[in-house]
């Protein structure tokens, strides 16, 4: 009797346990398990300051997928981001990427911005557009300095 | 003459400290790689590593509940009032979801558990040392180690990191419920930041900072008990000093390596 | 001397913190016998008592086994050799979180590999014998100090061990218990043949169950010997310790010590020479006292022999004195009594003893004969009290038997 309800707890408290990592990996970590499939492309930004590995990619709003990596291209000195889009959305080669933020404050994310191009991107393909991300202290100070016009 | 004491003793003081203090460190360490070592000598000992699971995580489950859901509503209620001001109440999930798995979730969960069990931990085998039960096993040819020890460690490395997500995901709903049913953020936000923000490293920073504090606290409490009986003052004086030492030790050095842990892992 | 020592301990040296406990200890451990150690508190007897085992090491000396060095023994070695031993604890040492099933049942769960049917067979068994399995699912904290006693004896002998060390097992129990232990652990040995080393304050009690004696006294053995040696031992450390402790009663029976009866004896012996005034000595025994042990228990046992001091005391004139003589013996020297008058004081204290019920307390065994045996003797001025003693010893008569 006392060792089978010591058994029950030892139960219950690893089923209770392992519920909560797997709600804290899956749900908040965003692992995926089954996952959808998704292809990769890559842009070059002049600028991701403030992006992270796993922010969203949007089009309109919708999260389409997340940033893979970013890394400098040595070369050239700019980012080198590596997305990934899911399998079913299709892009033209003339789609615009741009480093967004959420509210003033919020985290950076990349919108994709389609184009009407009939020429499809493939996986591994360069997005040629894109919009760096936009250095709002830059943009504060110029506001309160007055060198807009600059 | 006078004075060349006069200086030599205090350098000579702070010399022996020091030796003292890596001497201790490194018996910590032997201490507890030998226990580890032994966890998995066979015949594995599954019935004394059920009952610590059971000690330290099931009976732990109702404490770090009530922590944890009160850490997230007090991170809610905070983060709230701190982030109105800047008009970006809807980073709030990420703030209490951030804070919960980063830091809060592992080391008060590890400062709980040293409270719940580690000092227990400390009084039972130091009991044990002190009524020679432990001299008790070692005439009949059981390593003493091996049996008090190594079960605990198995089983805190199970239990830190279990009921530190458990912490994590009580608080985040405790945050929720301070931030969003109280307060009247919109939920959506809140769970949305709270996922958007927490990233993978975020959740397994966490769990290496929850199993090294297993490490930590179960060997210091464990080590505090067993060399109970090295202590000047002897008998139930002597264990209640080395409860007490084991509590205040491994709460400082949770503290400490939850310090040196962050600067890695960020 | 045909005594082949097991263990040996030879200038065995142990300084604990700033103390040096042990300083040049000699002794040896036979086999098959039982060695008290005695000395005073403080001494360093659980000391040498752990030497013995092993949870300390000498810093200085040797200690043989069969005459092969411990320290130059395998780890191997040392572990079969480990495993030959059981101590039993001053305070018990049981293990508070397992019952007391579960505490005998550790030595053999940990050490062999018995499959659990034979582990618990064997343990059922000890505790059966030990008169303890009605308590096998309590825990250490709900038994009596007496209780934990047995238990922890049973824990120590479920091994079947070669080697049994005591630890003050009497310590703390009530003289009944005591000399339940004591009885206990003579019966266990004859029984299985270990080999006991005994540490103990019960003096004289521990005389009657060892076959020798060892004192340790700051740190050094300073008698060694048989148990009657030391009573006659020169050395004045011994003497004093010997007569600081023996109180002048036997504590279970209430009746003069043996070394009082001892010099009584003398006594009567001198007078007899001198003012040929004679005297005779009857020496009762209850000859299955063992056997109560074995059936009841043996504080059953020691009850019915406090019983049975209790009838022969009150059979006694103030100018007799009676004395315990041996674990189960008592003796009583008859002052001005020829050998005549001393049958008369048998068949008196037979009658009170079939009148009164003799166990009065105690419910009687089925099927049980109790028996209660007397040997007269008359003394002579030419023999000494040794020969007095065996002559009364070989004109044994049962005189008392009750049947349930």
């Amino acid at each position: 009797m006392k060792q089978s309800s010591v058994e029950l707890g030892v139960g219950v408290f690893v089923l209770l346990g392992i519920i909560c990592v797997g709600y804290l990996t899956l749900r908040l970590g965003e692992i995926e398990v089954l996952g959808d499939k998704y292809y990769q492309l890559n842009a070059r930004f002049k600028s991701v300051s403030g992006l992270k590995v796993g922010a969203q990619v949007e089009i309109a709003g919708v999260q389409v997928g997340q940033v893979e990596s970013i890394a400098l291209d040595p070369k050239d000195q700019v980012a080198m981001v590596r997305l990934k889009v899911k399998a079913v959305i299709v892009l033209g080669d003339d789609v615009i990427a741009s480093v967004k933020t959420a509210g003033l404050l919020g985290d950076k994310y990349i919108l994709l911005s389609p184009g009407g191009s009939g020429k499809l991107l493939k996986p591994g393909d360069m997005i040629i557009e894109t919009e760096p991300a936009l250095d709002i202290e830059a943009l504060i100070s110029k506001y309160a300095f007055g060198k807009v016009n600059e | 003459m006078a004075i060349l004491v006069t200086l030599k003793s205090p350098i000579a003081a702070i010399g022996r400290e020091v030796l003292d203090f890596t001497q201790h460190l490194g018996s910590l360490f032997l201490f507890f790689m030998w226990g580890f070592v032994l966890i998995f000598q066979p015949p594995f000992q599954f019935d004394k590593f059920r009952q610590q699971v059971y000690f330290i995580g099931m009976k732990s489950v109702f404490v770090i509940c009530l922590t944890g859901a009160f850490t997230g509503m007090v991170l809610g209620l905070q983060g709230y009032y701190a982030l109105v001001r800047y008009g970006s109440t809807a980073a709030l999930g990420s703030a209490v979801a951030l804070s919960l798995v980063r830091e809060m979730g592992p080391v008060l969960t590890a400062i709980m558990i040293i409270a719940r069990a580690g000092s227990s931990m400390t009084a039972e085998i130091g009991i044990m040392r002190i009524s020679e039960q432990i001299d008790a096993l070692r005439t009949m040819d059981i390593n003493p180690m091996r049996f008090l020890v190594s079960p605990r460690i198995a089983a805190a490395l199970i239990c830190f990191p279990l009921l530190t997500a458990l912490f994590d995901v009580v608080g985040l709903y405790g945050g929720y419920l301070s931030g969003s049913a109280l307060l009247g953020l919109n939920p959506a936000f809140y769970f949305a930041r709270a996922q958007s923000s927490v990233e993978m490293s975020d959740i397994i920073g966490g769990f290496i900072k929850s199993i090294a504090f297993a490490v930590v606290v179960v060997t210091v409490c464990c080590f505090q008990g067993y060399y109970t009986h090295t202590r000047a003052e002897f008998g139930a004086k002597g264990v209640s000093i080395s409860t007490t030492s084991a509590v205040v030790i491994s709460c400082v050095l949770v503290l400490v390596t939850d310090y040196v842990l962050t600067t890695f892992l960020l | 001397m045909t005594r082949s020592p097991l263990i040996q301990l030879k200038d065995v040296v142990k300084t604990l913190g700033a103390n040096r406990v042990l300083n040049g200890v000699n002794l040896s451990i036979c086999r098959g016998e039982i060695t008290a150690i005695i000395g005073k508190s403080g001494s360093g007897k659980s000391v040498l008592l752990k030497h013995v085992i092993g949870l300390y090491e000498p810093d200085g000396g040797a200690i043989l086994f069969d005459g092969r060095l411990r320290a130059a023994m395998t780890p191997a070695e040392r572990r079969a050799l480990k495993n030959k031993f059981s101590y039993v604890f001053q305070d018990t040492a049981l293990f508070d979180f397992l019952n007391v099933f579960e505490n005998v049942a550790l030595p053999l769960k940990e050490r062999n590999a018995l499959s659990l049917a034979e582990v618990s067979r064997r343990v059922r068994d000890k505790l059966h014998q030990l008169d303890l399995h009605d308590v096998e699912d309590k825990y250490p904290a709900q038994l009596s100090g007496g209780m934990k006693k047995r238990v922890a004896l049973a824990r120590a002998l479920v091994t079947d061990p070669e080697i049994v060390l005591f630890d003050e097992p009497t310590t703390g129990l009530d003289p009944i218990r005591k000399n339940a232990v004591h009885s206990m652990i003579l019966d266990y040995q004859r029984r299985f043949g270990f080999t006991g080393v005994v540490v103990s304050h019960e003096i004289p009690d521990i005389f009657f169950i060892s076959q020798r004696v060892a004192m340790l006294d700051e740190g050094r053995i300073v008698f060694e010997g048989g148990p009657d040696e030391i009573q006659e031992a020169a050395a004045p450390e011994v003497k004093n310790f010997i007569q600081g402790l023996e109180s002048p009663r036997d504590d279970l029976t209430g009746i003069a010590s043996h070394s009082i009866g001892q010099n009584r004896l003398l006594q009567e012996m001198s007078r007899l020479q001198r003012y040929r005034i004679p005297f005779s000595i009857v020496l009762l025994a209850m000859d299955n006292l063992e056997d109560v042990d074995r059936i009841a228990g043996h504080v059953v046992a020691q009850t019915v022999f406090k019983a049975f001091a209790n009838h022969v005391t009150q059979n006694t004139y103030i100018t007799d004195t009676c004395f315990r003589f041996d674990i189960n013996k008592i003796l009583v020297v008859l002052p001005d009594t020829n050998e005549e008058q001393a049958r008369d004081f048998c068949r008196k204290l037979s009658r009170t003893m079939q009148s009164h019920a003799l166990f009065g307390s105690i419910e009687p065994v089925k099927g049980f004969c109790y028996s209660v045996s007397a040997g007269v003797a008359q003394a002579n001025k030419d023999s000494g009290p040794d020969e007095l003693i065996a002559a009364a010893g070989q004109r044994v008569a049962v005189f008392y038997e009750c049947r349930n």
